[in-house]
Order: C-alpha cells, then sequence, then structure tokens
C-alpha cells in the first residue's frame, strides 16, 4: 500500500506541477522545493534540541496525509499552500516564551510568506481553488491546525507547547518535502 | 426517546411561532456536518418530521464585515483594518492572516469612478487629489475559500493638502546584476541632504499590526550623501521593501516611496566564461558560470542551463549550430581541421525565464590534419611492409631448416660400394659426423699387405716405392679429375 500511495503522490504532484507550470508560475515548483528545504533548516536553526522535561507532555496530532493526495490532482499546490497558511499564523505571535531566534524566525516566516502570496496568485487564476472547495480532505485539515491552534491556546504558549508545536510543524514539513522531492 | 437516536433538541428553539430560528447555539464543531430536522405541533397533533438538512458550519458561512479605520496625513490617507470576529473567542476563522482585504474608495463628487485596491492590514493609499473628501468601504475574503465577505459601513475623510518636499528621493530604482543588488534614487537637487536607506521584511505587512517601527536600516547606507546604496548584504532570496529617509539638518525629513524587492526575479544573470580547448578532432567548451565563486547561491536557485552557439568562421555561409547544456563542459565532435571556430555562450534559467547576454566570443584554430585517404594508404602500405618482412624473413628460415634436414637425413652423395658393410654401419659409425670435407678421390697405398704376413720386405718396400711414384702420378692425375677418377685409379692399384 505504500507503493501505491506513493505511485499516486508521483502522479499527482507530477500532473498538479505542469498544471502551475503552464500559468506562467514556472518557478513555482523550483522555488517550492527551495522553501521547504530552507524552511526545514529555518525551524532547526531558531531553537535548541526538543527539551527533555517537555517529553511528557508530547501528544501526536494525526497529521491528515490524505489530503496530500486528493480526488482532484490540481488541489495539491492547493493543499501545500494552505498547509503554509496554517504554519505562517501559528509562529506570528505570543512566541516570547518561546525564546528562539529571531532572524532564523523572520527569515522562516519570510520564506514562507512569498511562496503562500505567488501560489494563492496563480492558483486564482486558474480557478483551482473551485475544486479545493469540494474537497473532504481540507476540512480535516482545517481540524488539524484547529488541533495545534487549541493546544496552544489552552497551555498559554508556554516552552513546551512552542516545543511540541514545533517538533509537529517539522514532521509536517518533512511530508510536503518528501511528496514534493519525488517529482 | 429522540437521545437514543442521536437527535437533540434544539434549546430556544422549541414551540416557535415563526419559520426560522437561531440555531448558533448548537453549532460548536465548525467542521463537522450537522443535520436539522423541524416538526409542526398543532395542539396534540404533531407532524412528521421534515427532511433532514445536512450542513458543513464552515461551508455555509459567511465572512463578516471588517473594522475600517481611515486617518488623513499630509495628502495621504492611512488605513486601518480590523478583520472580521476582532473580538470573538472562539472564532469561524481562526487564520485571520489569510484574509485579502479588498478597499473600495471614490471621490465624493457627482461622477464619481470606484477604485479597487488590495490592501495590508495596515496600508496607505496616495495618490489622492488634495483636499477632496473620498469614502471608503473594505470587504475582508478568503479567495482559497471561494470567499467574499461583507463589506464595512462606509466611511469618509478629507484629504488634507500634501506639503511640497522637494527633499525626498524621488525615482527609486533597483540594479541588480549576479545578485549584487545597487538601489540609485534622484536627489531634487538639494544640498546637505543625507540618506538612509531602510528596508521591511515582506511578511511584516502581512501581520495585524502595525508596522512603522520594524523597518531597519541597510547597513553601510546610513547617513550617506551619494545617491546609491549597495543593499546585496540583505538581499538573501527573501521578500522586502525599501524605502530612502532623506535628511536636512536636525528636524527636516522626508521618507520616499517604497519599492518591492523579490530578489530572485529582479535580479538580472551575468554572462558566463568561456575558454575552448582542442584535442584531436574535438572542440571542448569550458564555461565558468556566472557569479564565479559567490554565485553558487544564485546558480541554485536559477538551476542554471547554457546556450552554446558555435560556428565556422569562413568565407562561406556561416551556419551557426546551438547546443544547449545543464553541465559547465561540453564537446562539439565534428570539427574540420585549419578551419577557425568561434563560440558564444548564453546563461539562462526556464524556471524564472531568465538569461544572460551572450559572453565574449572566444575562437580557436584547428590544426591541419593530413587528408584521411592518404593516412589509410600510409596505414595500409606500413602494414603490408611488415607483412611482407614477416613473411620473407619466415620462408628464409624454413628454407634453411630445409636445407639442413636434406643434407642430414638425405645426402646426395652415396659412400662407395666396395666399403661393404659400411652402409650398414653407416649410422653408428661416428666417422660421418666429423667428416665435413668431401671424400678424397683417391688415397696412397703405401704398402702392400700380403697374405704371408704382415713382414714387409724391403723389396716390397721399392716396389711400392716405384708404385708409389707411379701411383703418385696416376694419383696427382686423378686428384683432379674427381671421385670417379679415383675409384679407378684404387682399381689399378689393386691389380
Amino acid at each position: 500500500t505504500m507503493n501505491a500511495f506513493g505511485l499516486i503522490q508521483i502522479g499527482l504532484l507530477l500532473s498538479s506541477t505542469t498544471i502551475i507550470s503552464s500559468l506562467q508560475c514556472n518557478h513555482l515548483p523550483l522555488q517550492q522545493r527551495k522553501v521547504i528545504e530552507n524552511s526545514l533548516r529555518l525551524l532547526d536553526k531558531m531553537g535548541k534540541e526538543f527539551p527533555q522535561q517537555c517529553l511528557r507532555e508530547k501528544k501526536s496530532f494525526r497529521f491528515p496525509t490524505q489530503v496530500l493526495q486528493p480526488r482532484q490532482k490540481e488541489t495539491v499546490g492547493v493543499a501545500i499552500e494552505e498547509i503554509f497558511q496554517h504554519i505562517f499564523y501559528i509562529f506570528s505571535k505570543n512566541l516570547t516564551l518561546a525564546a528562539w531566534d529571531e532572524k532564523a524566525l523572520d527569515q522562516f516566516q519570510n520564506g514562507l510568506y512569498l511562496q503562500i502570496e505567488q501560489l494563492e496568485a496563480c492558483v486564482i487564476k486558474k480557478h483551482i481553488q473551485h475544486h479545493w472547495r469540494k474537497e473532504v480532505s481540507r476540512l480535516k485539515l482545517k481540524k488539524y491546525f484547529q488541533k495545534i491552534h487549541c493546544f496552544l491556546t489552552d497551555k498559554q504558549h508556554d516552552l513546551c507547547s512552542w516545543e511540541i508545536s514545533r517538533a509537529e510543524m517539522r514532521k509536517c514539513l518533512q511530508l510536503i518535502d518528501k511528496v514534493t522531492r519525488k517529482l | 426517546e429522540l437521545k437514543d437516536t442521536g437527535w437533540q433538541e434544539l434549546p430556544g428553539c422549541q414551540a416557535v411561532c415563526g419559520t426560522g430560528c437561531d440555531i448558533s447555539s448548537a453549532i460548536s464543531e465548525y467542521y463537522d456536518p450537522h443535520y436539522v430536522r423541524v416538526r409542526a405541533q398543532a395542539g396534540p397533533l404533531v407532524s412528521p418530521w421534515s427532511h433532514t438538512l445536512e450542513m458543513v458550519p464552515e461551508y455555509v458561512a459567511e465572512i463578516g464585515p471588517p473594522r475600517l479605520e481611515l486617518q488623513s496625513t499630509d495628502g495621504v490617507v492611512k488605513v486601518k483594518v480590523f478583520p472580521p470576529e476582532e473580538n470573538e473567542s472562539k472564532k469561524m476563522w481562526i487564520n485571520d492572516l489569510s484574509f485579502k482585504y479588498n478597499l473600495v474608495f471614490w471621490e465624493n463628487s457627482s461622477h464619481a469612478q470606484l477604485q479597487n485596491k488590495n490592501v495590508f492590514p495596515v496600508d496607505t493609499i496616495d495618490d489622492l487629489a488634495p483636499n477632496s473628501t473620498y469614502c471608503f468601504k473594505v470587504q475582508a475574503n478568503l479567495p482559497m475559500d471561494g470567499k467574499q465577505g461583507w463589506f464595512s459601513p462606509i466611511s469618509c475623510v478629507k484629504t488634507t493638502q500634501k506639503a511640497v518636499d522637494d527633499l525626498c528621493a524621488t525615482n527609486l530604482s533597483v540594479l541588480a546584476l549576479n545578485m549584487n543588488f545597487h538601489l540609485l534614487w534622484n536627489n531634487q537637487g538639494n544640498q546637505d541632504v543625507t540618506y538612509d536607506v531602510q528596508y521591511l521584511l515582506g511578511f511584516l505587512k502581512k501581520l495585524n499590526d502595525d508596522h512603522s517601527d520594524k523597518w531597519l536600516s541597510v547597513p553601510m547606507c546610513e547617513n550617506i550623501t551619494n545617491t546609491q546604496c549597495n543593499f546585496t548584504s540583505i538581499a538573501t532570496t527573501a521578500f522586502f521593501y525599501l524605502r530612502v529617509q532623506a535628511r536636512q539638518g536636525h528636524n527636516k525629513s522626508c521618507l520616499s516611496r517604497e519599492v518591492e524587492v523579490d530578489p530572485l526575479k529582479t535580479n538580472g544573470i551575468g554572462p558566463p566564461g568561456v575558454r575552448l580547448d582542442l584535442s584531436d578532432t574535438l572542440l571542448h567548451i569550458l564555461i565558468s558560470p556566472p557569479g564565479g565563486a559567490e554565485g553558487e547561491v544564485m546558480r541554485e536557485h536559477y538551476d542554471l542551463s547554457y546556450r552554446i552557439l558555435y560556428w565556422k568562421n569562413s568565407s562561406d555561409k556561416e551556419v551557426v549550430q546551438q547546443k544547449e547544456v545543464k553541465q559547465t563542459i561540453a564537446t562539439v565532435s565534428d570539427v574540420s581541421p585549419s578551419s577557425l571556430y568561434c563560440v558564444k555562450v548564453q546563461a539562462f534559467s526556464i524556471a524564472y525565464n531568465k538569461s544572460s547576454a551572450y559572453s565574449q566570443q572566444q575562437c580557436i584554430h584547428t590544426p591541419a590534419g593530413t587528408p584521411l585517404p592518404l593516412v589509410i594508404f600510409g596505414i595500409f602500405m606500413g602494414a603490408l611492409l611488415v607483412v611482407l618482412l614477416v613473411a620473407a624473413s619466415l620462408v628464409f628460415v624454413f628454407y634453411q631448416a630445409y636445407n639442413k634436414i636434406k643434407y642430414v637425413f638425405f645426402p646426395s652423395c652415396q659412400p662407395p660400394l666396395n666399403i661393404e658393410g659400411f652402409g650398414a654401419q653407416l649410422f653408428s659409425s661416428p666417422y660421418l659426423s666429423a667428416a665435413e670435407e668431401p671424400v678424397e678421390s683417391c688415397c696412397v697405398i703405401e704398402s702392400m699387405v700380403t697374405e704371408e704376413g704382415n713382414q714387409i720386405h724391403f723389396t716390397d718396400y721399392k716396389h711400392s716405392k716405384e708404385s708409389s711414384r707411379d701411383s703418385g702420378n696416376y694419383s696427382n692425375d686423378d686428384n683432379t679429375s674427381g671421385s670417379k677418377g679415383s675409384k679407378e685409379t684404387l682399381d689399378k692399384e689393386m691389380v
């Protein structure tokens, strides 16, 4: 089943990239790979290794992997854009207690922001968002990020909740990286 | 009995007189499907349940109006947009940064023309007519969800007179080559003006907070007097804004317009370097990528390829050939000798639809080569010669060997017949191998061996002398006549 999953991903991303390329958004697939690479690097750079005392509180949020294999092939790009939007939002405020490297954090946010804006422009141009709206997995994705947001709010954005969230975002980006690399 | 089936009574919507009810209190999970049904009641009579309505709150919800604040200063209007649900603890649209705000405004005159502008939460509207009243309204949209929000109430404001400020830097432009960035601007003919170039990271404008205090100075471009700034140090691949603050004295300053910079889109790729090399009939084109040692980042981001143009510089019509490669070494194999070949190379990025200028033309002379048929003939003749030599020596060796064998095993000279038994012992006699000289034609018998005994008489001796004398004569004669002659002589002696 894993092999089939991999094949589906390749196929979907291939077709979605073909579509994005034809929108005069040719640089997006290449830029996206770089953004993901960079984001993972900066995510590691902004903090230290996971604190031992937070291991007790660690929980799994169960990222909905099926969002990267939707029924409509073109919507994988939209899914990635939405994921970036959510990550961008999470890392935008209440970061005092996390005590991370501000410069790395700024660059992380800036990279995501540029990609979001450019992806959005291309997607809207080709009306792909209409297909995305009907996707069932889209709601699962919103639920996933809602869970993380509520978790942070409940824990009042303390250090452990931030570190757990950062680890979760790393997992999420790594998954997108894997899907994008298979291209 | 309702609880068993999962259905719950909706509080506040029991025994409702009208044909509508607010069911918000029952909606808590915005991403889950909800099911609603209604039935009528008239006294004790109850109708059957209506058809079940299925809905997902997030899907049907509409975006409410944002809040708009305006401030008119210095000929421009500063706009601040507060997202919908700003004071709600439980939000439908959690990610309030994903909104795209569409500002609609018009001059409050008879023939008002509506203008649309996509604005950030904190933004500025300029290019407005001074001392006029403008009206604004804004809506929050979620384009990815295909939603357009409700418009805010209309708010109007009067613009002020813009102070004529010739201090400001104007005509900001960016020049970029191989990721070396320069900002240039115009001084409006002022003296004693110092400039401060500032930058703002792009994403900060997306946030709901005021970013006016987030501008940072570009290193080496603070308090400068010349009208240009090298901002390569901050131009990583991120996206940012630039502006120039002009200062005169202690209290006069002016901020220029902002310039957006997306480094990878703005940057120009410089031409690569070319070197040519020859080996046999191959022309090697060695490309040195643009940007040199520091240009590695640029090459990686653009995923550069190279377009090679090469042609033979001859008096006839030149045919320019093209080759596209990703590596920095290319080889042309079909070069003709004694010709001048010229090459020029261009770097390009398919992804970003950018290409550099062509490199300087490099030319090289191919050496005079030996014509091929002559070469083939020469090789053939050489091979032929070698073969002949080998064959000749082999033939010689075999001939010599044959002769030897023939001499040894099949000699042409037969031994004399009177040497009886000689033949039988022929092969065992060692005498044979020593005989290098031809057999003597005759031998001189100096003593007569009689049957009586071994005594040798003097008379006999004399006899023999005579005979020897005779023999000598005969032998002398016969010596010259050959082997056959010797046989006769011997016979005579015996008698």
